[in-house]
Formats: structure tokens, sequence, C-alpha cells
């Protein structure tokens, strides 16, 4: 998680007008999800790929080390839906299967071919919000979501939690140091005893933080909202161009895949 | 016009666990002037800042801004948040968005300005602390000094009349603290006033036009550098040290290497100087004054050869 927030600060996208990024991962995740179609959806794997470690840099290896993360996770439930029982025995539908009983269980062709579909369009849909996260941070995220109307309470709330996470670990990091330097994680017992230790002091300086934000805030005026103004980017034509052009494509080929199917 | 920009009469805090921060505390604060308050731990500094910001209401007494009271309304309090403003001691406490731009922004959007002048000052603020650089940088990854500097633009960005700091040096290495200092006499020189707290006596001594020792509460001491920092009982009552110029300056007058009824020198190089002139001079001369002498380093070697006694 902090990898990747390490990236969106850190890449060859990095200046280029947060909402610009964002339409093309949100359009492209829609068209993704929209159209049941493995072509699409291997198209989206790619030109995300190719998006993240071509244009914004990010190491393939790092992205390929992230992508697998939900890979384990999406194989596991691709399994259980490609995995069929029935009670009707084996026909010309089943691709193998064993029957104990009178029950069959075995993988069909359906199955599988919804197996992989569901499996390529998760992949797809994850890859373009990795787009997202690894080159946009989370601070142009929430400026795009006040372009967007999005209620500022709700925009607030991400913020603040966001700021927070990271003073959180850093004076969790200060005190299991400050544990392990006194043997506090020598052994099981006292490793345990140390974690509900550092849990509880987490909470009582988490108490004491919010208290010593409110009195910082009010004495620069707050009063209840929390106004800010996000730098101001420079929209790229050329960008927009490029990226209408791609998602068009992408549309193209894939109602051209849903005709040629119907007929 | 007042003389005073923030005075407190009578002042007493306690806060709900029944410590008694504030007693009968009195301050006035020259306007426009350089001032450091000074005391041990728990004298009541912090706890004197936020009454100046109305942060804390005082239990008994009143605390007046510019001549005026303080009023605890909405509106007045906005006008005098707008008017006076802190720089907390732990960066992580102030800092609430992980964007430094909108950090900054913060303070003068709730002052109502519109769009560009909040833009024009977030810029101006960021070229004086020097963070220019950091404006694309999420606040998490800043090292302490830098995060201490953006605490010091968002308020800079408000151009507030008083600019109060808790310990501004605190936890800075030299070459920072340094940089900090600069900054402040930058900024006063725009005639805001500054207040800062701090431990370190040297820095108060050279930095401030007045200083006022708090302890347990109370203002036991306020005055010129000089008047303060010459009275042993009074530093040795508050817990402090002498700065280390005033000790130097002290024992070469006593073994008579340097005239004793000068000024106190301010720096090392006034100190410098002082030597320098009254080597020269073989202790004759009275009425000194620090600007005439030039480039007191090229006398160093003679003076110490003189000054070996010790």
């Amino acid at each position: 998680m902090l990898n990747i927030d390490g990236f969106a600060y850190n890449n060859r996208l990095r200046h280029v007008h947060p909402l610009e990024k964002a339409g093309f991962a949100m359009i492209t995740m829609f068209l993704c999800l929209g159209f049941s179609l493995p072509v699409i959806s291997y198209l989206v794997i790619i030109l995300m790929a190719a998006a993240i470690v071509g244009c914004a840099g990010i190491p393939l290896k790092i992205y390929l080390k992230l992508m697998s993360l939900p890979f384990t996770f999406l194989l596991i439930g691709a399994l259980t839906i490609a995995v069929s029982v029935t009670t009707q025995g084996v026909d010309a539908g089943w691709l193998a299967g064993i029957t104990v009983s009178g029950i069959t269980v075995g993988l069909t062709y359906n199955g599988l071919a919804t197996a992989g579909g569901l499996f390529c369009k998760s992949l797809g849909a994850v890859s373009c919000l990795y787009f997202l996260s690894l080159t946009t941070p989370a601070v142009e995220m929430t400026a795009v979501m006040r372009k967007l109307k999005i209620p500022s309470l709700f925009i607030e709330l991400t913020d603040l939690v966001y700021r927070f996470i990271f003073v959180m670990l850093e004076t969790a990091d200060d005190i299991y140091i400050s544990q392990s330097s006194r043997w506090g994680y020598a052994s099981l017992k006292t490793s345990m005893k140390s974690l509900g230790q550092m849990t509880a002091a987490l909470f009582v300086k988490a108490l004491h933080r919010s208290r010593m934000l409110f009195i910082a805030l009010s004495s620069r005026g707050y009063t209840g909202q929390i106004n800010v103004l996000a730098p101001e980017y420079t929209v790229s034509v050329n960008n927009i161009i490029l990226i209408a052009v791609i998602e068009s494509t992408l549309l193209i080929t894939a109602v051209l895949l849903e005709v040629g199917k119907i007929g | 016009m007042a003389d005073y920009i923030l005075e407190a009469e009578n002042l007493n805090y306690a806060y709900p666990d029944g410590t008694q921060a504030l007693r009968n505390l009195c301050i006035q604060i020259p306007k426009g002037r350089k001032t450091a308050v000074l005391g041990s731990n728990g004298a009541g500094k912090s706890t004197l800042f936020l009454h100046f910001n109305g942060i804390l209401k005082p239990q008994s007494g009143t605390v007046r801004f510019d001549g005026k009271e303080i009023r605890y309304d909405r509106k007045p309090l906005l006008e005098l948040r707008k008017n006076v403003g802190i720089v907390f001691q732990d960066p992580d406490s102030q800092l609430f968005s992980a964007s430094v731009y909108q950090e900054i922004s913060f303070g003068p959007l709730n002052l109502g300005l519109p769009e560009q002048t909040v833009r024009d000052r977030v810029e101006q603020a960021m070229t004086a602390t020097g963070i220019n650089e950091l404006k694309d940088k999420p606040t998490h990854m800043l090292s302490y000094g830098q995060k201490k500097r953006v605490t010091i633009a968002d308020i800079l960005a408000m151009e507030p009349q008083a600019l109060i700091c808790d310990e501004p040096t605190a936890w800075l290495d030299p070459k920072y603290a340094k940089q900090t200092v600069q900054l402040f006499n930058e900024i006063s020189r725009n005639g805001t006033t500054i207040i800062l707290s701090t431990h370190d006596v040297n820095l108060a001594y050279s930095w401030a036009d007045y200083i006022v020792i708090l302890s347990d509460g109370r203002v036991i001491g306020e005055g010129t550098p000089d008047s303060i920092f010459t009275n042993d009982d009074l530093i040795r009552g508050a817990d402090l040290e002498k700065p280390w110029l005033v000790d130097v300056y002290e024992i070469l007058a006593e073994r008579g290497c340097i005239a004793a009824n000068m000024p106190l020198p301010r720096d090392k190089e006034d100190l410098l100087k002082l030597m320098d002139c009254h080597d020269k001079s073989g202790g004759e001369q009275e009425n000194y004054d620090y600007s005439t002498v030039g480039n007191a380093r090229r006398e160093r070697n003679k003076l110490s050869a003189r000054c070996k006694g010790l």
C-alpha cells in the first residue's frame, strides 16, 4: 500500500491533469465491465500494462508483483465458478467429471468459459484501478472528487484519513522501536503484551492528536468546513485526443464484436 | 493605535485536571517588535499563546488585542484569528493535509479571500519560507525541518499582524534553526509583531527586542535583553542560564580586558569589536559605538595574546 503511494508521487505521469487520468481509467474500466467480451478484457489488460509500465515508468517487476496480489484471489474465485455439480449425469457439454453415487462433479465448457471471462474481466478492471492509484496521488484524487461535486464531508474525511494513516504508522513505528529496544518482543508472551500496550497507546495518542488538530485548525479560522485549493493543472488537448481515440477504438471493437456475436 | 498589540490582565486559567496554568498573569507585548517568552516546561507559555488566539477563554481576567478587549463571539473571534496566528510546536498536529499546497491555502481561504488572492498568498508564503520545491510533495514524505517550514508558511499566508511561534527551533539542526531565525527577522521587517517561546537563552538574547520570563503561570520579569540577563536573581529564580555572551562579557569586564560601562554586546561580532576597540584605545574609551569599528577579526591574535591572563 505504501509502495503504491510512493509511486503515485513519483512517476512520469505525475503532472498530467488528474481528471484526464481518472477519466481514462474510469471509462476503460466501464468498457471492460460493460461488455462481457474476453477480447476487450485482454485489450484492456495490455493497454493498462503499457500505460503503467511504458508511460508512467513503473518497473515491470513491481507491476507484476502488484498484479499477482489479485491474481491468486481471482484464481480461487474463478475456480469455484468453473467447477459444476449436477445430478443429471455427464452430457456433451462436459469436459471432465467424476460421478460418485449419482452426483457429478467436474468441468463444463460453459462453466470454464464463464470463469475465464470473469477472470479476465476482473483483472482488466483491477489494472484500470492500478493505473489510477499508481499515477495519481490521493490528494489529487480528492481534488478530482471536489471538481465532480462529491459531498465535501466525504472528501474531508478521505483527506484526513489519508493524512493521519501516515502519522499513525509513524507513531506505531516509534512505539515499536522503543518497545523492542527494551526486549518488548523477545518472546511470544511479551510480544502479545507489547502489542496490546501499543494498541492502547495508539488510541490515546489518536485522541490527543485529534484534539490538537482541532485547536490548530480553529486557530486558523476553521468553522466546520475544510476549504482548500488544489494546485492548478494544465489541461492537455493532446492527451484528451489520445484518450478519446483509445476509448472510441475500444468501444467500436466491442460493438463490432457484439454485433458479430448476434449475427 | 495602541503601543501594545496584545495585552493580558490578571489572567487565570486552570485546566480541567486541576493544573493551574496561569495565575494572575499580566503581560504587554509591544507592537511591531520581536518578543521572546522564556520559561521552563509547564510555565504556562503555550497556555498563554492559546489565550492570545482566543482558543482558550480566561476563567478570569481580560485579553486585549490592539487595545480592544477580545469578545468570544463567532465573528470577533474569526477577526482575532485572522490577526493573530500561531505556529504550533508539533508540525504533525498542525498539518492536516497531505498536500503542501492545500495545507497552506486553508488559512487564507477561511479569511474569505478570492481564489486568485489565495493562490498569490500561497506562492508568496512558499517563497518566503523557501519551500517552493516541496509543492508537489506529500507532507508525510517531508523531514521535520521541512514540515516546520510548511507550518510557518501556513500562518504567513494569512498575513497576521502578530505571529506567535511555539518553540520554533526545538529539534531543528543548527542550519535550519539559523534559517528559521533569519526568516523571523525578515517577517519582522514588514512590521509584523513576532512572539516566540524558547528555551534557548542565547537565541532569545541575540534575537529579541523584548523578553518576558514566565514561571509557574506568572510573569516574573520583563524588559530589554540587557536588563533581563544582567539580573542574576531573576535568571536563577526562573531556572534559566545566562547567555554565554553576557557571561563572557562580564568576566572580561571584571578582569579589565574590556571596559565595564559599555552597552552589552548582542552577538559575537559585537563582543569582538568591543575587545578590539578596548585593545586599541588602551582601555580609555568610554562611549563606544559598535557600528564605527570594522573588521575586528584582523586584530584577534593580538587580542588573544593580551587576554591570555584568563
